[in-house]
Protein backbone atom coordinates (compact mmCIF):
# COMPACT_ATOMS: atom_id res chain seq x y z
CA UNK A 1 0.00 0.00 0.00
CA UNK A 2 2.67 2.74 1.17
CA UNK A 3 4.49 1.48 -1.94
CA UNK A 4 1.71 1.90 -3.69
CA UNK A 5 1.49 5.64 -2.46
CA UNK A 6 4.98 6.50 -3.38
CA UNK A 7 4.44 5.44 -6.95
CA UNK A 8 1.37 7.44 -7.63
CA UNK A 9 3.64 10.41 -5.90
CA UNK A 10 6.21 9.65 -8.23
CA UNK A 11 4.13 9.19 -11.35
CA UNK A 12 2.44 12.54 -10.28
CA UNK A 13 5.72 14.85 -9.91
CA UNK A 14 6.92 13.30 -13.09
CA UNK A 15 3.79 14.56 -15.29
CA UNK A 16 4.19 18.09 -12.97
CA UNK A 17 7.36 18.58 -14.55
CA UNK A 18 6.07 17.50 -18.19
CA UNK A 19 3.69 19.81 -17.74
CA UNK A 20 6.35 22.83 -16.74
CA UNK A 21 8.46 21.53 -19.66
CA UNK A 22 5.51 22.00 -22.04
CA UNK A 23 3.91 24.72 -21.10
CA UNK A 24 7.64 26.78 -20.13
CA UNK A 25 9.04 26.07 -23.86
CA UNK A 26 8.14 29.11 -26.19
CA UNK A 27 9.33 26.82 -29.53
CA UNK A 28 7.21 24.22 -31.35
CA UNK A 29 8.73 20.77 -30.62
CA UNK A 30 10.66 18.58 -32.64
CA UNK A 31 10.91 15.07 -33.53
CA UNK A 32 12.80 14.44 -30.82
CA UNK A 33 11.07 16.31 -28.33
CA UNK A 34 7.55 14.43 -29.23
CA UNK A 35 9.30 11.14 -29.03
CA UNK A 36 10.28 11.68 -25.52
CA UNK A 37 6.94 12.72 -24.09
CA UNK A 38 5.79 9.48 -26.18
CA UNK A 39 8.25 7.06 -24.14
CA UNK A 40 7.66 9.84 -20.84
CA UNK A 41 3.94 8.69 -20.63
CA UNK A 42 4.37 5.20 -22.00
CA UNK A 43 6.67 4.99 -18.32
CA UNK A 44 4.25 7.12 -16.19
CA UNK A 45 1.58 4.53 -17.65
CA UNK A 46 3.40 1.56 -17.07
CA UNK A 47 4.43 3.20 -13.62
CA UNK A 48 0.36 4.10 -12.81
CA UNK A 49 -1.13 0.21 -13.72
CA UNK A 50 2.32 -0.61 -11.28
CA UNK A 51 0.68 1.36 -8.79
CA UNK A 52 -2.94 0.07 -9.30
CA UNK A 53 -2.05 -3.42 -9.77
CA UNK A 54 -0.46 -2.94 -5.81
CA UNK A 55 -3.56 -1.29 -5.04
CA UNK A 56 -5.94 -4.04 -6.31
CA UNK A 57 -3.46 -6.83 -4.42
CA UNK A 58 -3.98 -5.11 -0.68
CA UNK A 59 -7.77 -5.23 -1.34
CA UNK A 60 -7.73 -8.47 -2.04
CA UNK A 61 -5.63 -9.50 1.40
CA UNK A 62 -2.75 -10.43 -1.19
CA UNK A 63 0.45 -9.48 -0.48
CA UNK A 64 2.03 -6.69 -2.74
CA UNK A 65 5.13 -8.23 -3.92
CA UNK A 66 6.13 -12.40 -3.52
CA UNK A 67 8.42 -14.89 -4.67
CA UNK A 68 7.48 -14.92 -7.93
CA UNK A 69 7.16 -11.07 -8.40
CA UNK A 70 10.11 -10.72 -6.52
CA UNK A 71 12.12 -13.05 -9.39
CA UNK A 72 10.60 -11.18 -12.47
CA UNK A 73 11.84 -7.71 -11.28
CA UNK A 74 15.42 -9.28 -10.44
CA UNK A 75 15.44 -11.00 -13.77
CA UNK A 76 14.20 -7.42 -15.12
CA UNK A 77 16.82 -5.55 -13.72
CA UNK A 78 19.53 -7.57 -14.83
CA UNK A 79 18.32 -8.02 -18.28
CA UNK A 80 17.88 -4.42 -19.13
CA UNK A 81 21.28 -3.73 -17.09
CA UNK A 82 22.51 -6.08 -20.25
CA UNK A 83 20.63 -4.03 -22.51
CA UNK A 84 21.55 -0.43 -21.52
CA UNK A 85 24.71 -1.22 -21.42
CA UNK A 86 24.39 -1.91 -25.28
CA UNK A 87 22.53 1.49 -25.69
CA UNK A 88 24.91 3.59 -24.15
CA UNK A 89 27.32 2.12 -26.64
CA UNK A 90 25.49 2.72 -29.31
CA UNK A 91 24.79 6.11 -28.12
CA UNK A 92 28.87 6.46 -28.39
CA UNK A 93 28.90 4.94 -31.74
CA UNK A 94 26.34 7.43 -33.13
CA UNK A 95 27.38 10.88 -31.29
CA UNK A 96 28.63 12.49 -34.08
CA UNK A 97 26.56 10.83 -36.65
CA UNK A 98 23.09 12.99 -35.84
CA UNK A 99 22.76 16.50 -35.15
CA UNK A 100 21.69 16.01 -31.16
CA UNK A 101 23.34 17.59 -28.41
CA UNK A 102 25.10 16.20 -25.45
CA UNK A 103 21.83 17.22 -22.56
CA UNK A 104 19.62 15.61 -25.75
CA UNK A 105 21.66 12.38 -26.18
CA UNK A 106 22.06 11.94 -22.35
CA UNK A 107 17.88 12.27 -21.98
CA UNK A 108 17.79 9.81 -24.74
CA UNK A 109 20.06 7.14 -22.78
CA UNK A 110 17.32 7.58 -19.73
CA UNK A 111 14.50 7.42 -21.60
CA UNK A 112 16.17 4.10 -23.28
CA UNK A 113 16.92 2.56 -20.21
CA UNK A 114 13.54 2.96 -18.69
CA UNK A 115 11.75 1.95 -22.07
CA UNK A 116 14.20 -1.20 -21.98
CA UNK A 117 13.27 -2.15 -18.03
CA UNK A 118 9.38 -1.17 -19.26
CA UNK A 119 10.04 -3.90 -21.75
CA UNK A 120 11.83 -6.79 -20.29
CA UNK A 121 9.18 -6.82 -17.52
CA UNK A 122 6.47 -7.17 -19.59
CA UNK A 123 8.09 -9.95 -21.40
CA UNK A 124 9.29 -11.49 -18.23
CA UNK A 125 5.97 -10.82 -16.80
CA UNK A 126 4.41 -12.87 -19.58
CA UNK A 127 6.68 -15.45 -20.29
CA UNK A 128 7.10 -16.26 -16.66
CA UNK A 129 10.09 -17.42 -14.60
CA UNK A 130 11.34 -20.75 -15.46
CA UNK A 131 14.62 -22.30 -13.77
CA UNK A 132 16.21 -23.16 -16.92
CA UNK B 1 9.04 -29.84 -14.26
CA UNK B 2 5.39 -30.56 -14.21
CA UNK B 3 2.87 -30.06 -11.36
CA UNK B 4 -0.59 -31.47 -9.88
CA UNK B 5 -2.00 -28.56 -8.82
CA UNK B 6 -5.01 -27.98 -10.78
CA UNK B 7 -6.10 -31.48 -10.20
CA UNK B 8 -5.08 -31.01 -6.46
CA UNK B 9 -7.28 -27.84 -6.25
CA UNK B 10 -10.02 -29.32 -8.12
CA UNK B 11 -10.06 -32.12 -5.63
CA UNK B 12 -9.85 -30.16 -2.35
CA UNK B 13 -12.84 -27.22 -3.88
CA UNK B 14 -10.48 -24.63 -3.73
CA UNK B 15 -10.12 -21.41 -6.62
CA UNK B 16 -6.50 -20.17 -7.58
CA UNK B 17 -7.61 -16.90 -5.03
CA UNK B 18 -8.24 -19.13 -2.32
CA UNK B 19 -5.07 -21.64 -2.63
CA UNK B 20 -2.90 -18.24 -2.98
CA UNK B 21 -4.40 -16.64 0.25
CA UNK B 22 -4.01 -20.25 2.12
CA UNK B 23 0.07 -19.92 0.62
CA UNK B 24 0.16 -16.09 1.01
CA UNK B 25 1.11 -15.08 -2.58
CA UNK B 26 -0.27 -13.20 -4.99
CA UNK B 27 -3.04 -15.21 -7.39
CA UNK B 28 -1.61 -14.36 -10.81
CA UNK B 29 1.89 -16.90 -8.95
CA UNK B 30 -0.47 -19.97 -8.71
CA UNK B 31 -1.73 -19.25 -12.04
CA UNK B 32 1.40 -19.20 -13.61
CA UNK B 33 2.26 -22.23 -11.79
CA UNK B 34 -0.14 -24.05 -13.00
CA UNK B 35 0.79 -23.33 -16.36
CA UNK B 36 4.17 -24.57 -15.79
CA UNK B 37 5.80 -21.20 -16.57
CA UNK B 38 6.88 -20.70 -12.73
CA UNK B 39 9.33 -23.10 -11.10
CA UNK B 40 8.07 -22.58 -7.23
CA UNK B 41 10.82 -22.21 -4.27
CA UNK B 42 10.95 -25.22 -2.18
CA UNK B 43 8.93 -23.16 0.62
CA UNK B 44 6.20 -22.44 -1.70
CA UNK B 45 6.27 -26.31 -2.68
CA UNK B 46 6.26 -27.11 0.99
CA UNK B 47 3.36 -24.95 1.52
CA UNK B 48 1.51 -25.98 -1.27
CA UNK B 49 2.08 -29.78 0.03
CA UNK B 50 0.89 -28.92 3.19
CA UNK B 51 -2.47 -27.57 2.20
CA UNK B 52 -3.36 -30.76 0.05
CA UNK B 53 -1.53 -32.91 3.31
CA UNK B 54 0.42 -34.54 0.21
CA UNK B 55 3.92 -35.34 -0.14
CA UNK B 56 5.81 -32.42 -2.46
CA UNK B 57 6.84 -35.28 -4.96
CA UNK B 58 3.08 -36.41 -5.34
CA UNK B 59 2.17 -32.52 -6.41
CA UNK B 60 5.44 -31.77 -8.02
CA UNK B 61 6.82 -33.85 -10.75
CA UNK B 62 10.65 -33.92 -11.51
CA UNK B 63 11.29 -34.98 -15.06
Amino acid sequence: MKRAIIVFIVAALVLVSVGLWISSSSEAFKTFDVLSLVVIILVVGFALYIGFRRLTSAKRGEPAEDEMSKKVLLRTAAWSYYVSLYLWVAILFIKDRVTLDTEELIGAGILGMALSWVICWLILNFRGVRNE
Amino acid sequence: MNNRIKEFRARFKLTQDELAKKVNVRRETIVFLEKNKYNPSLKLAHDIAVVFSSKIEEIFIFD
